[in-house]
């Protein structure tokens, strides 16, 4: 695509998330996400594959029926509350928070509207998919942290039980990379809606984390183009460093101390068990391990076996590193390492 | 004649009908002009003459004939009709069917509570009202786009650039 072109739609794709970020007016949320919606569709189609089209064809259709959605559930508000402020939305009024919980979590990508996250993500290239799991998850999450007393929390619960649930065994069966970051981005949705009703800054907290361990993984995915576990399997010979580095930002993700990833999991259980909710906590605990489960055979192949492969020699001919990493070291120090500064979360509001 | 929203509303819902059950795009065409029409014939009832309006020149007199001619220009041999889909029929049967349980209902009860309250027609009925209002909210707003909120008409002209050069940069291959 020439420059000036991915320049405007660049900026488009940041101003619209920007725009629904800094509303308060439900029209301008609305159109953000729409701004958002219509400008990712090019990036989507970027390759020029018939696989993308096709999944850039399922992303616009779901969004955009989930924007529909939005639009029904706003002037609905407006016409049963007579104003347009996102923090003043009716709870008993049962048709605007079921449709608008319907309407934003099929934005986000959470179970029963998962179907199209991991074959959107498959059909594009590695560092669009990046795109798509972080960027596109921040317009809906901060529209729902700033109607999060409206929401009713019987269906928020249900639907981030059955997100994890879908997340943890909808991956077992993928050798393929993305699907199975997509059903980890699934399954970490449930995690954040979990908590929302009951403490909003653990889900900033857990998607700061999940975004800075997608970041990194599909950066250190995109540095030898890995898109299946079997080329995984060849990596410790071309570059051991990234071996250990997917080895920790993938025991981080699937949640195990003392990596950083444990800390969301730790704390949102703990305030589970402070709101009596334990069945839910335990059931979410133990589903995590489901996730845990084909990350350990991501690790297997990558970094604790040696398969079979045509090149037993240790020794190799090294070239110059083509594709541009920013941020690497930091991010992975981030991500992995930060368990220790877990009290620091008392300070905050 | 007081009936007369009561009465566009059914024809509108009928040509939405029409033009979701994917017939071919030439008859699809013709449900948008009959919805485009009797949508604005419904506002203006309601008083909204400008949007009205806008509706018709710019939708109906400026996007439809485009695409119209475009349509015509890439017609297939035998196009889709209305009645070759089961779809259709199986959904005129259903209506009809529920519109008589509907009546039946209505004539029973007192009305009907579902979602919203079915008791009258009263928010359907067309009052004949002797005064003419000050206040045009639809003109207005078209102002205040240029006066109060500019930055917003400075988005709305970026979005449609966007939108435009969002729909060249798909169709563009290789």
């Amino acid at each position: 695509m020439k420059l000036p072109i991915l320049t405007i739609i660049m900026t488009t794709i940041f101003t619209g998330t920007m725009l629904t970020m800094i509303s308060s007016h439900w029209l301008l949320i609305w159109i953000g996400l729409e701004i958002n919606m219509l400008s990712i569709i090019p990036i989507l189609t970027k390759n020029q594959k018939p696989r993308s089209t096709e999944a850039a064809t399922k992303y616009f259709l779901t969004q955009a029926t989930a924007s529909m959605l939005l639009m029904f559930t706003i002037v609905f508000n407006a016409m049963h509350s007579g104003q347009w402020t996102t923090t003043n939305i009716d709870p008993n009024n049962m048709i605007v928070s079921l449709t608008m919980i319907i309407a934003l979590t099929m934005k986000l990508g959470m179970t029963p509207f998962h179907f199209w996250v991991p074959e959107v993500t498959q059909g594009v290239s590695l560092m669009t998919g990046m795109l798509l799991l972080t960027w596109q998850k921040l317009a809906p999450i901060s529209i729902m942290m700033q109607m999060f007393t409206s929401i009713n929390p019987i269906i928020l619960l249900l639907i981030a039980l059955m997100s994890v649930l879908v997340g943890g065994w909808g991956g077992l069966n993928q050798t393929q990379l993305r699907k199975i970051l997509a059903y980890s981005s699934i399954a970490h949705m449930g995690w954040m809606m979990a908590i929302l009703t009951f403490c909003p800054s653990l889900t900033m907290l857990n998607l700061l984390i999940y975004l800075m361990l997608t970041i990194i993984m599909f950066t250190m995915l995109n540095m030898n183009t890995n898109m299946t576990t079997l080329t995984l399997s060849n990596l410790w010979n071309k570059s051991p460093t990234i071996t250990m580095m997917i080895l920790i930002s993938l025991l981080s993700l699937g949640g195990l101390p003392p990596l950083t990833g444990f800390l969301p999991k730790w704390i949102i259980i703990q305030e589970l068990t402070k709101n009596n909710n334990i069945a839910m906590a335990t059931v979410m605990a133990i589903m995590a391990l489901l996730n845990l489960y084909f990350y350990m055979r991501l690790i297997y192949s990558t970094s604790l076996t040696l398969f079979p492969t045509p090149n037993n020699i240790k020794m190799k001919w090294q070239f110059q590193p083509k594709k541009r990493s920013l941020f690497l070291s930091p991010l992975i120090i981030l991500s992995t390492l930060t368990l220790p500064l877990s009290p620091v979360l008392s300070t905050l509001n | 004649m007081v009936y007369a929203i009561f009465l566009l509303s059914i024809i509108l819902v009928l040509s939405f009908m029409s033009f979701s059950s994917k017939p071919s795009p030439i008859y699809g065409g013709v449900g948008l002009i009959i919805s485009g029409a009797v949508g604005c014939s419904i506002i203006m009832g309601f008083g909204v003459s400008f949007m009205g309006l806008m509706v018709f020149l710019i939708y109906l007199g400026g996007m439809l004939v485009v695409f119209g001619y475009t349509t015509a220009m890439a017609t297939e041999e035998y196009p889709e009709t209305w009645g070759s889909s089961i779809v259709i029929w199986g959904a005129l049967l259903s209506g009809i069917l529920m519109e008589l349980l509907l009546m039946v209902w209505l004539l029973e009860h007192d009305g009907m509570e579902v979602a919203v309250g079915f008791n009258k027609l009263e928010s359907w009925i067309m009052f004949m009202d002797k005064g003419f209002s000050i206040i045009r909210e639809d003109s207005l707003g078209v102002s205040a786009l240029y006066n109060y909120v500019n930055w917003f008409m400075v988005a709305a002209g970026w979005a449609l650039f966007v939108s435009v050069l969002i729909v060249i940069e798909v169709i563009r291959g290789k």
